[in-house]
């Protein structure tokens, strides 16, 4: 077959529903997990939350390496748990890596948060240590003016892409919009909105 | 304030503040909690300084809260107490949600963890939808900022183009509609 039907196999296949990940040797599959987090490390303006869709589109679509749901579950942990929430990357790695065993899931876990954070967390350190020049630099102005912006687009484009994921009941959606409202206005913190819809979903009043 | 500044954090002390703090943001409010505890309660650096750092935090690629530890850490300490910032930050809560990580992974088929789990997720949506409205009063009164915004969401959301070719094209366009002009104040 010419290499112009294998795209047409994948989207066939996509259409009829399969996504079976691609075999790869443990090592491999830790390297692809860490080559890919890796080069989205310097896109994550804004914080990490603009990259969430990437994320997404990456482990579900692209990779199979969840399902929506589990990767709804997981970010779901990872915003409650103490800790910065970017640590989710190390929750996709371990599930990336699962059925190779827990402890070589977990260690795809670890280097793929040292890989999102590697490239950022370097950069920063330069400029820490350089900050001077940096912040006379026009430069630094119009990439900061600029950058607010654009992550107040990808922001919007994320949420709304996390919600309509988030494939809950009517139930659901009103704790989600309500949650938001209560998010913005309020400072409530969201561990006791967790705790409480949680309860909820217990009792099944909210299910997806 | 008139009370003096606390002696510079040693690199013990920068790993206890961190993890503090990491540990205080049970479900969020990890810049709230950072504030709280390196300028009002440990008194390492003034009000302004956090705020400089923040500003570098946010600008920069990666999450705020780790280029904060870095810039804390670096501030007191260079490379090493960024690594002790880091550390302090990362190592125990990572160590826990891995943890946490294992045993969903043996645990989510069974269906109580996932009903309790359906709940969670319908917050989590909630905190995401909350982030651009949390942003969007800084931006309201330049028109130019809201236009972009749209755009960079329609291209998202409409149009599905990926983030990284969207940033690509769209940064060095935007970087140069704000770029500078001469004479212009250049402070943070």
């Amino acid at each position: 077959m010419g290499a112009w039907a294998w795209p047409l196999l994948a989207v066939a296949a996509k259409a009829a529903g399969s996504c079976e990940p691609t075999r790869l040797t443990d090592l491999g599959q830790l390297l692809k997990v860490m080559a890919t987090f890796l080069g989205l490390s310097l896109f994550s303006i804004g914080g990490g939350n603009t990259l969430l869709s990437e994320y997404h589109h990456l482990s579900v679509d692209q990779f199979c390496w969840l399902t929506t749901s589990q990767f709804n579950d997981l970010y779901a942990l990872a915003e409650a748990a103490p800790g910065p929430s970017s640590m989710l990357v190390g929750l996709l790695g371990l599930g990336a890596a699962w059925r190779e065993g827990p402890l070589w899931a977990v260690l795809t876990g670890v280097l793929a948060e040292v890989a999102i954070l590697l490239p950022s967390t370097l950069l920063v350190l330069i400029v820490c240590l350089g900050w001077n020049r940096f912040l006379h630099s026009p430069w630094r102005v119009a990439f900061e003016r600029a950058m607010g912006p654009i992550s107040l687009g990808v922001l919007f484009a994320v949420g709304v892409k996390i919600l309509s994921l988030s494939d809950t009941n009517p139930t659901g959606w009103v704790v989600s919009l309500l949650v938001c409202a209560l998010v913005v206005t309020t400072r409530l913190s969201p561990l006791w909105m967790m705790a409480f819809a949680g309860l909820l979903g217990g009792f099944g009043l909210i299910h997806r | 304030m008139t009370e003096p500044l606390a002696p510079a954090p040693t690199l013990p002390q920068l790993f206890i503040g961190l993890l503090q703090v990491a540990l205080s943001s049970f479900g969020g409010g990890l810049s709230v909690w950072s504030q709280r505890i390196v300028v009002e309660q440990r008194r390492w650096m003034t009000n302004d300084a956090f705020l400089t750092g923040l500003t570098v935090a946010r600008l920069l690629p990666g999450p705020n809260q780790i280029n904060l530890a870095v810039y804390v850490g670096a501030t007191f300490a260079g490379l090493r107490g960024a690594l002790a910032a880091l550390a302090g930050m990362l190592l125990v809560p990572f160590t826990l949600l891995m943890g946490v990580g294992v045993l969903y992974f043996h645990l989510h088929g069974l269906p109580v963890v996932d009903r309790v789990l359906a709940g969670m997720v319908a917050v989590a949506a909630g905190l995401a939808l909350s982030m651009g409205f949390k942003i969007l009063p800084a931006y309201r009164a330049d028109p130019i900022a809201l236009l972009l915004a749209t755009g960079v969401f329609l291209a998202m959301q409409v149009f599905h183009v990926h983030l990284v070719p969207l940033l690509l094209v769209v940064s060095p366009l935007a970087m140069a509609w704000y770029w500078p002009r001469k004479g212009e104040e250049m402070q943070p």
